[in-house]
């Protein structure tokens, strides 16, 4: 997995926000689109595409798309 | 593994009763607008649901529910052998309520009757254990009961959960008839370390009632609750019911060699739409057969399942064998799967009380 890849995942996420807006240091819960809902297609998309699980700690813990990244990454690598 | 096939033992006819008021999703004052309010109906599915009014328990909706069911079964009270009560919201701490629905239901002095405090997955275990007793012979009739007023022991000003989850009580008759039967297979699931997905912290043993307990605080913006209340934690409950349940479907599917083509109903626990659709696509089930009940009823935990039953389903399982799989899942986290065939039963029409 890459980062790049993972933002392109992440924007597809989001109906109204511009794909210019997703960086790896997007702070992505200050967006005005994000909502609980948001999160739990954020939730859904990540088990689709990496097949791991990952907690609503994980998203209010993560200030930004690269730390989230990280934390994926993480759980994907400790699965293999 | 944890696997179990039941014989011997058939539905004979199911009932529910729901509270007469609603409360629609729209109309909530939680919400700033509408636009609100159908955000959240579009991705949940659930446009209203059913409450009970104060005074009124799960068991009040029982007694409608097994009186309605007896009656259109032409079953007398005595009949019963067996009487199991799937439900959280008990009337008292003690003694357990399915005691106290003996006397109100009048049923025998020596019938088996228990409490089983299960939620989301509760009509499954419910049919597993109580079928289970059945299969030795000697109980010929039984009722299962799921029921639950989760407006009750949820705050009601709490916007993660106020426009989710309904009331509703629901029976099921169960026989004993070798020769009208056809085996039941269960698998069964458990995650213990989930339990704060969805709890209630105070009230038990563990922390007692305080009077702090009985205070209500917004825990975030717009979210008030005591610590009595039910907590559900959308994300890690959705983070789970996306995994479990498809998993839990494709072991039953695989360990009993289920044809998938050969299933006439996907019977699943009315989480939200968008958790169960996820699940119905993960074991390739048509939308055609899974039905929902849950646009008008909501989450009624555990029971959803049976409630799509009654409310759904009527002609179908009225007719010849249905074959369905079922899956219930949710706080514990417990979850279980099952497949039955069900036909020729007695399905009453729904009760309002």
């Amino acid at each position: 997995m890459n980062i790049q890849e993972f933002l392109e995942n992440f924007a597809e996420q989001f109906d109204d926000t511009d794909a210019e807006a997703f960086a790896p240091e997007t702070k992505f819960r200050e967006l005005d689109e994000w909502s609980s809902l948001t999160a739990l297609s954020i939730i859904a998309m990540v088990d689709d595409e990496y097949d791991v699980i990952i907690k609503g700690n994980d998203i209010l813990g993560s200030e930004t798309i690269q730390d989230l990244y990280n934390i994926v990454e993480e759980k994907v690598q400790s699965k293999n | 593994m944890s696997q179990l096939t039941i014989n011997n033992v058939r539905i004979s006819g199911m009932s529910a009763c729901v509270p007469a008021t609603v409360e629609d999703n729209r109309t909530l004052s939680i919400y700033k607008d509408e636009n609100e309010a159908l955000k959240v109906i579009a991705s949940t599915g659930i446009e209203r649901h059913h409450k009970v009014d104060p005074g009124t328990t799960a068991s009040d909706l029982t007694v409608k529910a097994v009186e309605g069911l007896l009656k259109d079964l032409d079953w007398q009270p005595q009949d019963i052998d067996c009487f199991a009560y799937v439900c959280t919201s008990r009337d008292f701490i003690a003694p357990q309520t399915a005691c106290v629905l003996q006397d109100r239901l009048k049923l025998r002095s020596d019938c088996c009757v228990f409490d089983l405090p299960f939620g989301c997955s509760g009509w499954v275990y419910g049919m597993s254990i109580v079928s289970s007793l059945m299969s030795h012979g000697t109980f010929k009739r039984a009722i299962l009961v799921a029921a639950e007023t989760n407006t009750l022991n949820r705050s009601q000003r709490d916007t993660t959960v106020r426009p989710l989850f309904g009331d509703a009580a629901t029976a099921t008759a169960l026989e004993y008839d070798p020769e009208h039967s056809r085996p039941m297979n269960f698998m069964y699931g458990v995650d213990g370390s989930g339990y704060e997905a969805v709890w209630a912290p105070y009230g038990g043993m563990r922390h007692p009632v305080t009077h702090e307990a009985l205070e209500e605080k917004e825990v975030s913006p717009g979210v008030f609750r005591r610590g009595v209340d039910m907590i559900v934690n959308g994300m890690d409950v959705f983070g789970f019911a996306i995994k479990q349940p498809p998993r839990s479907l494709k072991e039953l599917i695989a360990t009993f060699n289920i044809d998938v083509d050969s299933v006439d109903l996907l019977l699943l626990h009315q989480a939200n739409k968008f958790i169960d659709e996820k699940i119905r696509k993960a074991v390739k089930i048509p939308a055609e057969k899974t039905p929902y009940c849950l646009e008008e009823y909501g989450n009624v935990t555990s029971a959803s399942i049976p409630l799509t039953m009654v409310s759904r389903c009527g002609e179908r399982l009225a007719g010849e064998d249905q074959h369905c799989i079922a899956c219930g899942f949710g706080v514990g986290l417990a979850w279980a799967s099952m497949e039955f065939y069900a036909g020729n039963v007695k399905i009453s029409p729904i009760i309002t009380y």
